[in-house]
This record gives structure tokens, sequence and C-alpha cells, in this order.
């Protein structure tokens, strides 16, 4: 069964744990490929993490003058491949979300792959695997259903699914603030 | 097997050339399960793979956490006994030159005696931690009190839990820190949250409280700053440090006044109501509102949303704890459940979060000055007796009680105490009132230290011995819900390093009292005798094996035999400790911190953590993934505040008290209250913020008012003008 990430940024208690869980992913050379967001610092601690979300026409690849740049039949966005990529940096500039980053030394793009030798057999990326808030999940699309009618939110702007920069995405978001419908108990 | 809704069976990654062993973090009293990544050709450990079989975090881990396994093989590790020749350099790294064993040991035995012959057996001490095992609490205890003969052991349990344990054995009779299994956090219908900044301290607990609200329940957080959980709840009551016991007072007389109160229990199962109820009758919102600062209708709203809900579970941790009334403010919250009855039945109950790794066992098997193992007393004559057949001395040999952390340090001063042996704990960072408490150190005769870094507080010993980290080792810890768990060995000790309870063992033979302690050749031989020494007592370990704990996904004491399985909910009978069986509800008037606010300090300095580091951050201080997050303390200032004082965000200030000052860099935010600081105390020397804090004691549980003193913050330049 395919799943995905789905980011609830509500939860986010700014604890980087998904940063220091992406150094222990196998491949990733203990180098993190998320990013945790200080929403408004000076005023309240909102924090969101900020990752690849995966298009499924990914801007990072279609700006590849030299193709290094992989999709995986899961859907992931793959990091540059070494023997391909001529350094150009063409695609940490197109990617309208600031993810992809260049390594000098290696003349190297490195990207979120969401952790490919894990997800591809099923198994979470670790920053979802660690996650203590639920703000990164890992979850089928029929829980990703169940999710947005538990909200029953109607108004279009839910999920980085609009029409709106890249289109598609592979990971869902679900934004600030929404929790508020939720009818209480008592 | 404890699995609730979030359960999802997931198979970890395996490469070929690795061993995952089963254990559980290094840090805070979750004790997450993990997996260590161990290299079976090189035998060490090379990573972390999440545990998601683990019933209490399911995998998730915090940066801590995460990063634990580095301490291990790190190059700051001491991988052979150290001593210091030169006494003119203590208070400094320097000095120190490499050892043997024997000659450390020799040393050691050698000071002791001369020690003990000139001024008296007591003149030796020892501070203890409860980062250790129970294994190790338990034998430092009685190495203690049968191979040092010392009436004057204590440990850092003072400056943590103790004023919960002082709560709970008043209100109940007995002191487990949570009376219901974690699992049940995410089912009750409301959360009231008090003085915990639960994102920070206890993340993997986050997952939990956010299901609450997601399925409709309530959120109700009492703590001066806006932490990420106070961002969120339903109701933040953002009361000035250090008028908790107010705010439970007001909120309890709502309750009474609005008929949430359940009159059958408090009948059937309590004492105390009467007399409560008259007490906090002067408790109107409004003049909780004047002593709190908390808006009136936040109370009323707080004490309606607690009083509806058919199930609740009153939350606390160091907030409420570490003040000069700290156990009162823990049975004040207590109150709450025990006048409407929620408690002594799944999804409702009180608990607190540890802040030590086995800040619970660490507290019940003698570590504490006037406690031996299984919670029994110094002055029962029978439970010394009891504990004097499992050693093999007489109750004649039984040293007294003798006095709690921070008044040891107060011995030391005045030269009753002038010999210290140190263990898992880092006093020179963790201590209120640094100026002093350094001053008591530097003065000691002799000193010796264990530690596998060089902690501030080893650059004061004479002797350092290399101890051995927990993926080293193997024993039992008890994390915040009683559950008692596995620390399971990952790989051999590195360099000359020895486990504490082997040095305790190896060390009794050196100073003459061998023959109490030669039998114990494994953790598996300490642990034996640790359980039988416990059998009896109220925390009675005996039927927690090795073996029923790996089966059982760990066991919640009491578990008295082979055949019992523990006992994950406490009281579900409605029995409760006292020797009439029912609770106490306690009448607490209210008193003012220790130290107001005045002309000269006007403000008032809390303290508390960062995600990033654990206590005085010894340990965590050294991994690069934490130092890189957060690599200096801060204080937090309303932008109102900063305004007054002239200073802006990121500028470096003075932050003074009575008894000292610091420098820190102004983190400037909205989320804290107008007239509070907040300064996280992870740092030693001078960035320490214990160097400002108050060391007035409960006056039950000895534990210093860390979280609430009179400060001034003042710009630096304008000092340098003045001057």
């Amino acid at each position: 069964m395919k799943k995905r990430l789905y980011l609830e940024l509500e939860n986010c208690i700014g604890c980087r744990s998904c940063l220091a869980a992406c150094t222990q992913c196998g491949g990733h050379e203990e180098r993190n490929r998320n990013y945790v967001y200080d929403v408004n610092p000076l005023v309240n601690r909102q924090t969101m993490p900020l990752m690849c979300l995966h298009c499924e026409n990914p801007a990072c690849a279609r700006s590849c003058p030299a193709q290094a740049i992989q999709i995986h039949e899961t859907g992931a966005v793959l990091s540059a491949l070494v023997e391909k990529c001529i350094g150009c940096q063409n695609c940490t500039i197109a990617c309208p979300y600031g993810i992809p980053k260049f390594d000098t030394e290696q003349n190297l793009m490195y990207k979120c792959d969401m952790c490919i030798d894990r997800s591809k057999d099923g198994i979470p990326p670790m920053c979802a695997s660690v996650c203590p808030s639920n703000t990164i999940q890992w979850l089928s699309d029929s829980e990703i259903e169940a999710k947005k009618n538990q909200f029953n939110l109607n108004n279009g702007k839910w999920v980085t699914s609009m029409p709106f920069l890249e289109g598609e995405t592979n990971v869902k978001v679900n934004l600030p603030g929404i929790l508020q419908g939720v009818t209480k108990l008592f | 097997m404890q699995r609730d809704k979030f359960f999802k069976e997931i198979e970890n990654v395996r490469h070929p050339n690795e061993t995952l062993i089963k254990t559980h973090c290094a840090y805070c009293g979750m004790q997450c399960g993990m997996n260590l990544r161990v290299n079976k050709a090189t035998n060490k450990i090379i990573g972390v793979e999440p545990r998601y079989d683990w019933p209490v975090n399911l995998g998730k881990m915090c940066p801590k956490g995460v990063t634990a396994y580095q301490q291990t093989n790190h190059d700051d590790r001491i991988l052979k006994p150290l001593i210091r020749d030169d006494t003119s350099l203590k208070g400094t790294k320097d000095g120190f030159r490499e050892a043997t064993w024997d000659e450390a040991y020799d040393l050691i035995a050698v000071k002791f005696k001369e020690l003990q012959e000139q001024y008296g057996k007591d003149t030796l001490s020892v501070f203890s931690g409860v980062s250790m095992t129970n294994e190790k609490c338990y034998l430092t205890g009685k190495f203690a009190r049968v191979a040092m003969q010392t009436r004057y052991i204590d440990y850092n349990g003072r400056f943590c839990m103790s004023s919960a344990a002082g709560g709970f054995l008043r209100s109940f009779g007995v002191d487990r820190g949570s009376t219901l299994p974690w699992t049940d956090v995410h089912e009750t219908d409301c959360l009231f949250i008090a003085g915990s900044n639960t994102g920070e301290c206890h993340p993997t607990s986050m997952f939990r409280v956010w299901a609450v609200q997601e399925r409709g329940g309530y959120l109700i957080v009492a703590d001066p700053r806006e932490t990420a959980i106070a961002r969120r709840a339903d109701v933040h009551l953002d009361l000035r440090p250090g008028t908790d016991l107010a705010l439970a007072n007001g909120i309890l007389n709502l309750l009474i006044q609005n008929g949430y109160a359940d009159a059958d229990f408090v009948n059937n199962h309590t004492n105390g109501f009467e007399e409560t109820k008259e007490l906090v009758k002067e408790f109107t919102p409004e003049y909780t509102s004047e002593l709190t600062g908390v808006a009136p209708e936040k109370i009323i709203r707080a004490a309606e949303i607690y009083g509806k809900a058919p199930n609740a579970i009153v939350m606390f941790a160091r907030g409420i704890e570490q003040q000069q009334k700290g156990v009162d403010n823990v049975s004040a919250y207590t109150n709450m459940a025990l006048v409407t009855g929620k408690i002594g039945r799944p999804k409702a109950g009180v608990a607190t979060f540890t802040g030590q790794g086995n800040g619970q066992g660490g507290r019940e098997h003698g570590q504490k000055s006037d406690l031996l193992p299984g919670y029994r007393k110094l002055t029962n004559p029978k439970h010394v007796e009891e504990v004097c057949q499992v050693w093999g001395i007489t109750p004649e040999e039984m040293p007294l009680p003798g006095v709690s952390a921070y008044e040891m340090f107060e011995l030391m001063e005045e030269k009753t105490i002038r010999g210290l042996y140190l263990l898992c704990s880092n006093p020179a960072v963790s201590a209120p009132n640094q100026n002093f408490v350094r001053k008591a150190l530097k003065g000691l005769d002799f000193m010796v230290c264990s530690d596998f870094y060089l902690s501030e507080s080893a650059e004061f010993a004479d002797v350092i011995l290399p101890s051995v980290t927990w993926s080293e080792d193997e024993g039992t810890v008890t994390n915040l819900e009683g559950r008692i768990i596995k620390i399971n060995k990952a790989q051999e000790p590195i360099g000359e390093s020895k486990p504490d309870w082997q040095i305790q063992v190896e060390l009794a033979e050196r100073i003459g009292r061998g023959k109490y302690f030669s039998h114990l050749k494994t953790a598996k031989d300490v642990a034996d005798e640790f359980r039988l020494a416990s059998k009896g007592g109220y925390a009675d370990y005996y039927g927690a094996t090795w073996d029923k704990i790996d089966k059982q996904d760990g066991v919640f004491w009491p578990c008295k035999d082979e055949n019992d399985p523990g006992t994950p909910h406490m009281f579900l009978d409605k029995k409760f400790y006292h020797p009439d069986g029912k609770a106490k509800i306690c009448a607490l008037p209210y008193r003012p911190p220790a130290e107001e606010p005045c002309e000269e300090y006007p403000l008032r300095l809390t303290t508390g953590r960062v995600v990033y580091h654990y206590l005085s951050g010894n340990q965590t201080r050294r991994i690069q993934f934490l130092r890189d997050m957060c690599p200096d303390p801060f204080v937090e200032v309303h932008p109102e505040t900063a305004a007054k004082y002239n200073i802006e965000h990121e500028e470096r200030v003075r932050l003074f008290s009575r008894r000292g000052e610091a420098v820190y860099k102004v983190k400037v935010t909205e989320a804290i209250r107008k007239d509070t600081v907040f300064v996280p105390y992870h740092w030693g020397h001078d960035q320490s913020i214990n160097l400002l804090t108050n060391p007035a004691l409960d006056p039950i549980s000895r534990m210093p008012e860390f979280k609430a003193c009179a400060a001034q913050i003042e710009k630096l330049e304008l000092k340098k003008v003045q001057q």
C-alpha cells in the first residue's frame, strides 16, 4: 500500500528531532536534508518543518540539464546522481520551496530523498519515524482522506495539492490553525 | 503487552553486518525505547534505529534520544583513572595525571581512613544521581552505609523529584510518580498540565497530548511562559512564577462551589475534605487572580472544563515542584483529583513528568538520606531490621539519617564533612547558589569523582574514576509511569572504564569491608540482591525479574512475587496506602515565594530546560548536533520589559540576584510574562544560572526554590559608563 508523508503543522513543537533523525538515515552522510522554520520567533513558538514536498512534476528535475535528478517509482524525488550531476545549481534556484542544497566540496546537490532505502520497503522515513509530536506522519491515502474528513474543512486550502506553485505533491500538508474547528466533547 | 491504537507493526531496517540491541534512552524519565546499531566486526555502537514496538514511545525520539548513542565512543571519554597531585589547581581542568586503578584505589582507601580516624566516620559523604540503574542506586546506598559507614548520603533527586515524592506520600501514602500507564494519556478527556514545558522536556509525550485535542478533548496548561504546549492549550493559565498554590486552591474552590465534588468518593475514600473546603473558600477567582496574575475568567473556565470532564489527568513537573512549597503544590493539585474522584480508575489520575532517567527508581532504594531500599524509612526500627538482614549487619551498625543534598554543602563549608565520593551527578552546575557550592567543593580535604566525562564538578576532584555510559552496562530503571524496564549492554566498556557497581565492590574490598560486597560478581548478582532488599517495602520490586520485564514490555511496581504481573493502574480498589486506606485531601494555606521582587530586584527569574540539553549539560553539550542547535544559554525577556530597560534582541546583558550574576544574550519574545525572565540551566562556569538561584528549601522535601527568585537585568554598556 502506498504511503505518503503528511505534515500536521499545528503539532510542531520545534524540537528538530526530524533534523537529528535525518542525519541517521543511510546514505545521508550525517547531514540533515530537512529544516525547521521559526515562523515568528519574537512573538510565539510556532515552528514548522520544511522539507521536500516531492512534487509530481518537480521544478528541480525539470531544470536539470543533465537529468541527474531521478524520480523513484514511489514518487520520491531523489538527490542528484553523483555520476550525472554537473554542479550547475539550476535545481537549487528552480525549487520554489528552497529545498535542494549544494555541497561545494563534492560539487553535488543533495536534498531529501524520502529515506528511499527505508520508504521503498514500506518503512517510514527517519523523520516520520521519530517525530515525537506527530507533526510528520507516514500515512496511506485512505488515512489522509480520513484526516481530511475529520477536520470537516471544505475550503479548498487544506493541502498543497491546490494548483499553485508546483501543483500536485506527494507530501500533504495540513496548515496551522484549522484544528480550532474541531467540535469539543463538552 | 499493552498496545494502544497508535501501535503499528513496522519492521526495522537490518543490515547484514549489524546487530540491533534493544534498550532505552540515556536521558529523561520517558526512557524511550530504542535500538542501538552495533557493528558486529568491531563491537562498536554506530547508530540508532527506532524501536517501533515499545508501547510508551512507539519509535518516537527527541533530538537527544536520536544522538544519545554518540556518547559512548566520544573523544571526551575518560579512559583511565586520573589523580591530581597539585591541589592548588582544584576547580580547573588542569593538573590531572593518568594512574592505574590500583594506585587510585589505594589513595582513596588511605585518604578515607585518615579522615575518618581524625574526624569520625561521618566526615565522609556520598553525593549520587538518579541517571543510574536501580541496581546502582541500591548499591550506592549500601556502599555509603556499609562500606563507608557514613550517615551522609544524598542525591541530586533533591533538585528534581523529591517534592513530588513528598506530595504523593502525604496525599496517597505512597509515591509512584504516575497512577496510570502513559498509554492512558491520549484516551482521557482533559489534561491539566501544570509547570511542565512538555514539548521541550518530555517531547515524546506530545503525540498523546495532541491526540487528546484531536479527539475534541481539552488541554489546560499552567505556565508563566507560552511554551509550545501552552500555545495550543484551550486555557493557558499564565501565572506568576511561584504562585501555583494559590491557583490550585482557587480551582479547587470553584470545583467544590460549582458542584463538581464527588461526595461518595470523598466520604468513603478520603480524609480532610471539610477542613480543605473551609480553607479554599477565600480563594475566589478575583482573589486568586490578584495573587497569581491570571485573569479570573481563565480560572473559571479551567475549573469548569476539569470539573465537567468524565475522565481527566492532572500532570505536573518541576515548575511546581522546584519551589520552597513544592510539596504543598503537589498536594494542592492532587486535591483536584481526590475531591472530584477522578483517580483510581483507567484514564483518570495524577502523574508527574520525571526529569531524570531513573528519577522514580532512584529515590526508592536508599540513596536518599532518610530512606532504605523499597522505600523503607531509616527512622523505623522494623524497616532497619529488615534491611540489616539482607546486608548482614546489625541495626546498631546502621548509620543514622543524614541531611539533604544542599545541606551537605553547608556541612562541607563548616568542615563537618571533609571527604566526598561523587558519582553520576554534577552539582557544580545543578545546585542552587553556585558561588557557595563551588567554595564548599573547593574546600574539601579529599574528593573522589566517578564519571565518564570530565564534568564541572570533576574539576574539584582529587581522584577521577572512569565509569561507563549506560550502553556499556546492564540493569533496570523505572520510568515516569512506574514501569520497571531493562537497559541492555550494547558494547564492552572502552579504555579502562568500569561500571560503578564494580568500582564499589572493588573499593569496598580496599577499605576492609569486602565481605559485604565480594559476592557481587555481575550486574545480575546486584539485581538479585536488590530485588530481595526491596521485598516487602512499599516499592516492592521482588517479582520484577529481568525475564518478566522482557516478556511484558516492562513491569509496573509494586510487583510482589513471581506470579504477580505488576500494577499498571494504582488504587483501582480505591485503597490508598495510609493506615486507614484513605487518601488525604490537604488544607494548604498559601505562602508567597521565599523571595519577592523589590525595588532593587524587580523581576522574577525562573529557570528550565531547552529540548537539546539534559540537566547540567555535561553529556549533551558534547554532542555536536545538540551543541550546534543550542550552543549558549539566553535570557527570555518580554518586548515591553526589554523596551523599559532599553535592551534589544540578541544584545548581551548582565542578570543579577542577591547571590550572583551572569551575562546572557537576550531573546526577546512575547511568549513570557512582562514581570518574568527565563534562563535555561544546562551550562556551567560563568554561564550557570544557578549562580543566581535561591537555595530556600521546602520544609518537607528539602528541595531548593529554583523556579522563582528576585532578579534585575542591566544593559552591559550602561555598567561600563557607570564604572
